[in-house]
C-alpha cells in the first residue's frame, strides 16, 4: 500500500531550496513543479502524510512558507464563452489564478463560437479538448436569464464535472447541467481587487477543492493501477528529452492521468514502454492517446479492477 | 452640462443593472470617455436579447488647426520656404501627413523635432492656407471612441446593431435577432427622456 501523499505549495528564497527537495526526495514525496522567479521559488509537492513535519520544519528554518494545496494534481480547463475583450481578461484569468494559487494547472480556453444566447455553441474539437482535463469551469455573465435558460447549451458533450461562474447568486440545481454554481463572479471590466470580489473567488477556490476532494474519494474507491505522479518520476528519469521542454508545465498531472508535452509521433513508443515495475510497462496499466493539445502526449490510467495491479 | 450627470443603467433585476452600470463605468474610463458624455441611459433586456442606450454627449470640440499649435512664418526668402515652428508635439505625425499629401514628400523637410520647412510656389498663399489647415478633428476619434465604448459595453454576441449620432445625440441599439422597429423607437424615447433640463 503506498503512502497517502499529501499537496503542500513551499514558496520561499532559491537560496538552500534544493535542501527541500533532497528531503522530499528521501521520504518518498514528487515534485510536481518547480517555478523559480527571480530569487523566489514555488515548489509544488506531495508528501507523505506522516512527514509532513519534517517539511515543515525544515521550510521554517529556510524562512520559507508552506501551505497546503488543495487543487495540486488536478489539471483544469477555465473556460470563457469567447476570447474577446467582452470575456477576457477579467474576470476569467483572476478565477484561473486563484485556481493555480490553489495548486491546481489551467488551461484557458476560449470557444470560437460562445457568444451570446440563441446563437452559443461550442464545437467537437473544443468539447473533445475540453473532456480531457479534471473539471471545466465555465465563466459566465452577469445575466441570470442567460445562465438558467441559455448558457448551459455550452455543456453539452461534457462528460467531465461541470462548474460554473456567474455574477447572479442562484443555487446550482437552477444551472441544468452543472455540478456547482458558484456566484458573485459575473463579468467585470476591472482587475478583481474589492474585498468582497475577493472573497468569491476565496469560495470559489474552495468549492472546486470540494468538488476535487469528492473526485479523490471517487478514485479512492477503485484506486489507479499506478499513481500519476509516479509516472511523472518515471518520465524524468526515462526520457531525458523531456529536460528540454520549455513550456511551464511539461508533464502536466491530471487525478487520473498526467499530459506529456512531448510530440506524440516521436515520443509514444517509448512511454508506452517505459518500465515502471519488473515487466510491467505503461501501456499496461495505462491508454497512451494523441492530446488534443498541440501534439501533446495524454496518458490515462487505468483502474486496478481493470488490470488487477496497484504499484 | 456636467459630466456624467445622468447615468442610468436598467433591467428587470436591478442587481444586474448594478453590475452593467460597473462594466458600462470601467468601459467608459477605459476609453477616456467620461468627459466626454453628460447623460447616458441604458436598458437590457435579456430575455429578447436587447441592448439599448442613448447617450447626450457634452458638446463638441472645435477643429485643431495648425495655427492651434504651431508658429508658421517665412522661412528662406530665396528658396520660397515657409517655416513652421510647433509649440505642442502632439500632433506632428497628424500635420506632417497632411502636408505630405498636399505638397509632396521631398517639399517637405522636417529640420528637427520641432521645425518643418515647406518649399511652395506661392508663399502668401500658401502661408495662410497653412495657417488655417485643419489637423486633426477631436470629433472623429470622439465618434470612433464612442463606436468602441457601445460595442464592448454590449453582451458580445448581440451583432445586429442600430446607430446614430445626430449632433450631440447618440443612440446604440444592440440584438442577436432580427433588429425590430419599435426597439429603434424606444431608443429615440430613451433620449427625449433623458433630454430635458
Amino acid at each position: 500500500m503506498a503512502a497517502v501523499l499529501e499537496p503542500y505549495i513551499y514558496e520561499g528564497g532559491i537560496h538552500r531550496h534544493t535542501l527541500i527537495l533532497e528531503l522530499l526526495e528521501d521520504l518518498g514525496g514528487y515534485l510536481i513543479q518547480k517555478t523559480p522567479a527571480a530569487t523566489e521559488v514555488t515548489l509544488v509537492m506531495l508528501v507523505p502524510r506522516d512527514d509532513v513535519h519534517l517539511i515543515e520544519q525544515l521550510a521554517k528554518d529556510l524562512l520559507g512558507k508552506i501551505s497546503r494545496a488543495p487543487l495540486t494534481g488536478t489539471e483544469i480547463a477555465v473556460v470563457s464563452p469567447t476570447l474577446a475583450s467582452h470575456h477576457l481578461p477579467h474576470s476569467a484569468c483572476d478565477i484561473a489564478e486563484f485556481l493555480r494559487r490553489g495548486g491546481a494547472n489551467t488551461t484557458m480556453i476560449g470557444l470560437a463560437r460562445g457568444m451570446g444566447r440563441r446563437v452559443a455553441l461550442s464545437a467537437d474539437y473544443e468539447r473533445r479538448l475540453i473532456n480531457e482535463h479534471d473539471i471545466a469551469l465555465f465563466s459566465f455573465g452577469t445575466f441570470r436569464d442567460c445562465i438558467i435558460n441559455k448558457k448551459p447549451k455550452l455543456f453539452e458533450g461534457i462528460k467531465i464535472p461541470i462548474v460554473a461562474t456567474g455574477g447572479p447568486d442562484l443555487k446550482t440545481e437552477e444551472v441544468p447541467g452543472a455540478d456547482m454554481y458558484i456566484g458573485n463572479i459575473g463579468r467585470v471590466a476591472h482587475r478583481l481587487r474589492h474585498s468582497d470580489e475577493l472573497e468569491g473567488l476565496d469560495v470559489m477556490s474552495e468549492k472546486v477543492g470540494m468538488i476535487v476532494e469528492k473526485m479523490r474519494e471517487d478514485i479512492a474507491r477503485d484506486p489507479l493501477a499506478v499513481l500519476p505522479a509516479r509516472i511523472m518520476k518515471e518520465v524524468q528519469e526515462q526520457i531525458p528529452e523531456i529536460e528540454s521542454v520549455y513550456t511551464p508545465a511539461p508533464l502536466t498531472l491530471q487525478l487520473d492521468g498526467l499530459r506529456i508535452k512531448l510530440p506524440y509521433a516521436d515520443f509514444h513508443k517509448k512511454v508506452e514502454d517505459m518500465e515502471l515495475q519488473d515487466n510491467i510497462r505503461l501501456r499496461d496499466v495505462a491508454t497512451i492517446t494523441p492530446s488534443k493539445m498541440k501534439n501533446y502526449i495524454l496518458v490515462k490510467v487505468k483502474r486496478k479492477s481493470e488490470v488487477g495491479i496497484e504499484m | 452640462m456636467e459630466p456624467l450627470e445622468i447615468f442610468k443603467v436598467e433591467t428587470k433585476i436591478p442587481e444586474e443593472a448594478e453590475a452593467y452600470r460597473s462594466i458600462l463605468s470601467d468601459v467608459i474610463s477605459e476609453l477616456g470617455l467620461a468627459n466626454s458624455i453628460g447623460r447616458i441611459y441604458a436598458i437590457i433586456t435579456p430575455e429578447y436579447s436587447l441592448f439599448q442606450m442613448a447617450i447626450i454627449l457634452r458638446g463638441s470640440p472645435p477643429l485643431v488647426k495648425t495655427s492651434d499649435f504651431a508658429d508658421v512664418n517665412i522661412g528662406a526668402v530665396t528658396r520660397n520656404e515657409i517655416q513652421i515652428v510647433l509649440r505642442d508635439e502632439k500632433y506632428l505625425p497628424d500635420l506632417l501627413e497632411k502636408l505630405w499629401v498636399k505638397y509632396g514628400r521631398g517639399k517637405v523637410i522636417q529640420q528637427d523635432r520641432k521645425t518643418i520647412n515647406v518649399n511652395v510656389e506661392n508663399m502668401d498663399t500658401e502661408i495662410e492656407t497653412i495657417k488655417e489647415m485643419a489637423i486633426f478633428d477631436p470629433k472623429r476619434t470622439l465618434l470612433s471612441r464612442l463606436v468602441e465604448m457601445a460595442i464592448r459595453g454590449t453582451p458580445e454576441g448581440f451583432r445586429v446593431r442600430y446607430h446614430s449620432l445626430n449632433s450631440n445625440e447618440f443612440i446604440f441599439v444592440a440584438s442577436e435577432d432580427a433588429m425590430k422597429p419599435e426597439w429603434v423607437q424606444q431608443g429615440h424615447q430613451m433620449l427625449e427622456k433623458i433630454k430635458g433640463g
